[in-house]
């Protein structure tokens, strides 16, 4: 454990007291920056839920009536949160092999909206916006982390380039995938068993039309596609070895080595017939003087 | 000891050989004979350095040939100099038309300049992006069509065999390029050959290079460099991105240019070569900071290259220029690439950002880092040892154009071949990867959804691979493919530089070291325990890139500033200065760098920061030139006109001096007339006579002389009647009064200053009046004539 980490953890420490000491003594502050009225700092729990869910604690007297939430956005938040689990329960299956959009798009369709709802500018029955209250409470804003979470999860996937607007089904251009690939997976079964090399020629064409209608398909994909065509690729590279042939060594070797050769006899030839280039030496004027010669000589001795 | 011995070679030279001539070695390039003129001339370079470089058995012979009174020919070596370059003229001739023209001016009239000089560094800037701008959008164009081309090849005949006819098709399609682009430089330009960086060294340090700075050149050099960039050989095109600024520089300041016979009429003042200077200056740095998005880098570049002629406001116009150069490349790429106003693509090569978590290093690692720096340094000097012997080869064997565009072919074939054997034999297959898209993705015998990961750096343009070895993720190459890639282009970069196209080394370099250094992070990452991630392959891979730059171009603090500019990382500011640092330690000890290195294979008579350090027992008397050809105030025209022509008096400016008396005595010293003076006057026939005779005559003007300037027609092109010869010039108006004098005792290191520090190209030796003594003893021998001598040095200019 480093000393960073240490450090946080008294920081964590520090904070928590800090909170504590701001929720006992929050109610009797009415000014300051923690408890503004509209925007209070300190964690509320409404105190409804804590009945649904667990048995109330002795320590939470519920909140005076003003600062409760409405039914109406409890029972918006109650929808959020049923969609939400119904749309972690199906991704989690379909992690492996990736079939996230495929699969759940309909699940982050519903999810979507409901969030919509809570954080939509319109006011409810009782005049009041469920978005300030449910979203913008306190620092934990844990509705919409939740629902960022899911939206980058799915913009990181490329899942909108699978799926019709609206999220009504899977668009044409991945139903036509997915059948391809289904028809190269089927005949990969197929000649599975034995020699390889009966796999690679039967099965070359159905692959490299799957393998065209890849690359002839946009450039940004969602994983789903991604994911079965690279797993199709490995398959057939790896598993099955069905890649090129490393076959004209000899012509490479032969063509390069002709290349690297006549450097040679570049240089040989331009060494043994160029004439060398001389210079004409030229003298410059000088005095004449022995003194020079002298000086040295006595500065030598 | 043997140090000794060598300079009593050096300077007992002087002493057998006499007056006749002793021997500097000069080279003659008589292979162009345009230059004929200044070649069949007799003028002298003297090259400092080969003081303590000398050896002894070379300098006997070459005596002995030189007292036969016989031209004796050697093959090229590194110690000549040549007589095709001269000085240019920084020091400001104050004659009195100068002086009369400066009086003339209002307080407005210099702050107008002062408005025009930044007008012209803005359009430097904006120029200069453009240009940029243009290489990058047809390189990177154009690269896609060739490797679109070649890709749909391969992935054809994989399936059906017959690879090696995309091994063909490959090789030709980078040997068409690449012999239009060789075409172009080695008939038409051949001073647009390289990366062109030496060359604005050069005229940075004083030294005229022929049509170094000339509108063709540049045409020749962009063409040239979109040509070998997309023939696929290991190259860069940042180099040639400071070349081109140079001469957009030199170009816009002057208002004209003299290829295209177009005067704007703007601009006059700027026509000389101080003013040039200081705009050359900020174009140079201009293309830096187009070339690598580094502003600060290039004004430093500049300022490394050619900082001994440096002021507080040149500085700031400079920088002004490169950050117009850097924002118009920015603005021109973002409109390119659809995206209008985005502008995070300062400069040509990107490195991309080093922001992940992984990437912050510790002070752990810092050893690490110099030792890379050390690896660096010692690949360095390996790269510029073997590209001194091929270079040498080629000045010596391969010095026909037909020769030199056949070879750049063969390097293109050869590179295509080497590539596609690596890819074709590699087995290093990754999976594509949506976040890092390869451009050219080559899967060849990988599995289906993987790519070849060798092609990534040989099939791609070298910037791109450089980014891909920065930034792929950790365990995208594996290390046998970055061995084997490290080696193969290595010596394919060695071979390359120096053919006869224009190219940079710069990015070759980077990602050599890019190669190598992230085979380093590899093999750290293999040592630490599982699971440690502090060394990510991608900043190694930073360093070595580093580490390897440093080693072969010996850059140090420009070259720091330029890389922490482009990965847009300052923390990464001090493991790179102890890279540089380490690098350049360890190369010098071997070898010098690249640039220096083919400075001084083509002979340019360069002047380093020092004078050579054993330089301090030589005194001015002994390497000023003797006698001195003087000319008279009042000079009768055809004494001037055989001075001019004579081809054993090729110097560039003539000491004038007015008897004292009639006899023996020894004229005294009253001003400096220059050569491109002396032709102008000839050529307006400023005379004496013709002066009394026309009196509605106008006065010659200092116009007169910007007009020819920088140009100046050779003498033999004037012509001088018989009547004339005997007319008389009056030369008092148009001479320096007050050239820089040094007496015949100072010391070699003390001239050497004024040289470099006021950038030189005469100096007038007299004698001293306290030592007549001394000079008496000489009086019968070389000063016969004169005791209040006129003497100059020629110091390193083959002309004065």
């Amino acid at each position: 454990m480093s000393l960073r980490g240490n450090c946080l953890i008294f920081v964590f420490f520090v904070i928590n007291i800090c909170a504590f000491v701001n929720c006992d003594e929050g109610t009797s502050l009415d000014s300051g920056d923690q408890v503004r009225p509209d925007s209070p700092g300190l964690p509320r729990v409404p105190s409804s839920l804590l009945v649904d869910s667990f048995v109330p604690l002795s320590l939470m007297s519920s909140f005076p009536e003003d600062l409760e939430i409405s039914n109406h956005c409890l029972e918006l938040l109650s929808i959020f949160s049923q969609r939400y689990s119904d749309y972690v329960k199906c991704l989690v299956p379909a992690a492996r092999p990736v079939r996230v959009c495929t699969k759940c798009y309909s699940g982050y369709g519903s999810l979507l909206n409901a969030y919509m709802n809570i954080s939509s500018d319109q006011m409810g029955p009782s005049n009041e916006s469920c978005r300030d209250s449910l979203m913008r409470s306190d620092r934990l804003m844990l509705v919409y982390v939740l629902f960022s979470n899911m939206q980058d999860l799915w913009e990181k996937s490329n899942c909108d380039f699978c799926i019709t607007e609206k999220f009504q089904g899977v668009n044409n251009e991945t139903t036509h995938f997915m059948k391809n690939l289904n028809q190269t997976l089927s005949c990969f079964e197929k000649y599975q068993q034995g020699n390889h090399t009966e796999l690679c020629k039967n099965c070359k064409s159905s692959y490299k039309g799957l393998n065209e209608l890849y690359s002839s398909m946009e450039k940004t994909l969602c994983i789903d596609v991604e994911d079965a065509m690279n797993m199709t690729r490995i398959l057939w590279s790896k598993n099955f070895n069905c890649s090129m042939p490393r076959g004209e060594t000899v012509a490479v070797i032969a063509v390069s080595s002709f290349m690297l050769f006549l450097p040679i006899i570049f240089y040989l030839s331009s060494f043994l017939h160029s004439e060398q280039k001389k210079r004409k030496l030229i003298h410059p004027k000088r005095m004449k003087s022995y003194s020079s010669l002298m000086n040295i000589q006595d500065k030598r001795s | 000891m043997s140090n000794i011995t060598k300079k009593v070679s050096w300077s007992s030279r002087g002493d057998e050989l006499g007056p006749v001539g002793e021997g500097t070695p000069l080279l003659n390039g008589s292979e162009q004979p345009r230059h004929s003129r200044q070649f069949s001339e007799g003028g002298s370079l003297f090259q400092i350095d080969r003081l303590s470089t000398v050896d002894l058995e070379e300098e006997i012979s070459a005596e002995e040939e030189s007292a036969r009174g016989q031209p004796k020919e050697i093959p090229h070596n590194s110690k000549l100099l040549s007589l095709k370059y001269e000085s240019l003229d920084y020091d400001n001739s104050e004659n009195q038309l100068f002086l009369e023209e400066e009086r003339r001016m209002s307080f407005t009239g210099f702050r107008c300049l002062e408005i025009s000089r930044w007008l012209i560094c803005g359009l430097i800037g904006v120029l200069t992006g453009l240009i940029a701008c243009f290489i990058d959008i047809v390189v990177e164009k154009v690269a896609r069509y060739k490797y679109e081309a070649i890709k749909q090849n391969i992935e054809r005949f994989t399936e059906v065999g017959g690879l090696s006819i995309s091994l063909i098709l490959w090789a030709v399609l980078n040997f068409s390029f690449v012999m239009v682009g060789s075409i172009l430089v080695a008939f038409f330009e051949p001073v647009a050959a390289g990366s062109g960086i030496p060359q604005i060294k050069c005229y940075l340090n004083g030294v005229k290079i022929p049509r170094v700075v000339r509108l063709k050149t540049l045409v020749i050099k962009v063409c040239g460099v979109i040509c070998s960039v997309i023939g696929g050989l290991a190259v860069g095109k940042e180099g040639p991105m400071i070349h081109s600024g140079a001469v957009v520089a030199a170009g816009v300041s002057q208002g004209r240019s003299t290829t295209l016979k177009k005067d704007l009429m703007i601009f006059e003042y700027f026509r000389r070569d101080t003013e040039k200077r200081d705009f050359v200056s900020a174009g140079a740095a201009a293309g830096v900071s187009a070339a690598f998005g580094a502003p600060v880098g290039g004004v430093l570049f500049s300022l490394e290259e050619g900082a001994s002629f440096w002021n507080q406001m040149l500085t700031w116009r400079i920088f002004f220029a490169s950050m117009i150069s850097t924002f118009t490349l920015n603005f021109f790429l973002s409109i390119s690439h659809n995206n209008t106003g985005d502008l995070s693509n300062p400069g040509l090569i990107n490195f991309g950002r080093f922001e992940s978590e992984n990437l912050n290093y510790n002070l752990y690692e810092i050893p690490l880092f110099i030792a890379m720096g050390a690896i660096g340094g010692v690949l360095g000097a390996l790269f510029n040892f073997l590209n001194y012997w091929l270079t040498i080869f080629r000045i010596r064997y391969v010095h026909r154009p037909c020769l030199q565009v056949m070879e750049a072919m063969l390097v293109a074939a050869v590179t295509a071949s080497v590539s596609f054997t690596m890819i074709y034999f590699s087995n290093d297959c990754q999976p594509l990867d949506s976040e890092h898209a390869e451009e050219y993705p080559l899967q060849l015998f990988c599995a289906d959804g993987e790519y070849n990961s060798m092609a990534t750096t040989f099939f791609n343009t070298p910037e791109k691979s450089v980014r891909s070895l920065f930034h792929n993720q950790p365990g995208t190459y594996n290390p046998l493919t970055l061995g084997l890639f490290t080696i193969t282009y290595f010596f394919l970069a060695c071979w390359t530089y120096g053919l006869a196209v224009s190219a940079g080394v710069f990015i070759p370099s980077l990602l050599i070291g890019a190669a190598w250094g992230r085979l380093c992070g590899i093999w750290l990452a293999s040592l630490a325990s599982a699971g440690s991630i502090w060394a990510d392959p991608g900043k190694y891979a930073l360093i070595g890139a580093a580490a390897q730059l440093g080693g072969i171009v010996r850059m140090t603090l420009s070259l720091t500033v330029i890389l922490v500019e482009a990965t847009g990382n300052v923390t990464y500011g001090l493991p790179i200065m102890l890279v540089l640092l380490t690098a350049k330690i360890v190369g010098d000890y071997f070898q010098e760098g690249l640039y220096d290195i083919h400075i001084k294979l083509q002979s340019v008579p360069f002047l380093h920061w020092e004078a050579p350090a054993t330089s301090h027992w030589l005194t001015t008397r002994e390497v000023m030139s003797s006698p001195v050809t003087c000319l008279n105030r009042i000079e009768k025209v055809g004494t001037i006109v055989d001075v001019l022509s004579n081809t054993s008096t090729n110097h560039n400016g003539f000491p004038v001096v007015v008897q004292v008396s009639e006899n023996d005595e020894p004229s005294k010293l009253c001003g400096l007339i220059l050569r491109s003076q002396l032709i102008v006057l000839l050529k307006h026939k400023v005379f004496v006579e013709l002066a009394g005779s026309r009196l509605t005559r106008r006065k010659l003007q200092l116009k007169d002389f910007r007009d020819a300037y920088p140009r100046f027609p050779p003498i033999q092109s004037i012509h001088v009647s018989q009547d004339e010869r005997e007319c008389l010039m009056d030369l008092t108006e148009f001479m320096n009064p007050t050239p820089y004098t040094v007496t015949q005792e100072t010391s070699l290191p003390r001239v050497f200053k004024l040289f470099r520090a006021l950038g030189l190209r005469h100096l007038v030796v007299i004698d001293d009046a306290n030592r007549v003594r001394v000079l008496n003893l000489y009086k019968s021998k070389v000063f016969s004539r004169k005791l209040k001598i006129v003497t100059m040095i020629l110091f390193r200019w083959l002309d004065w």
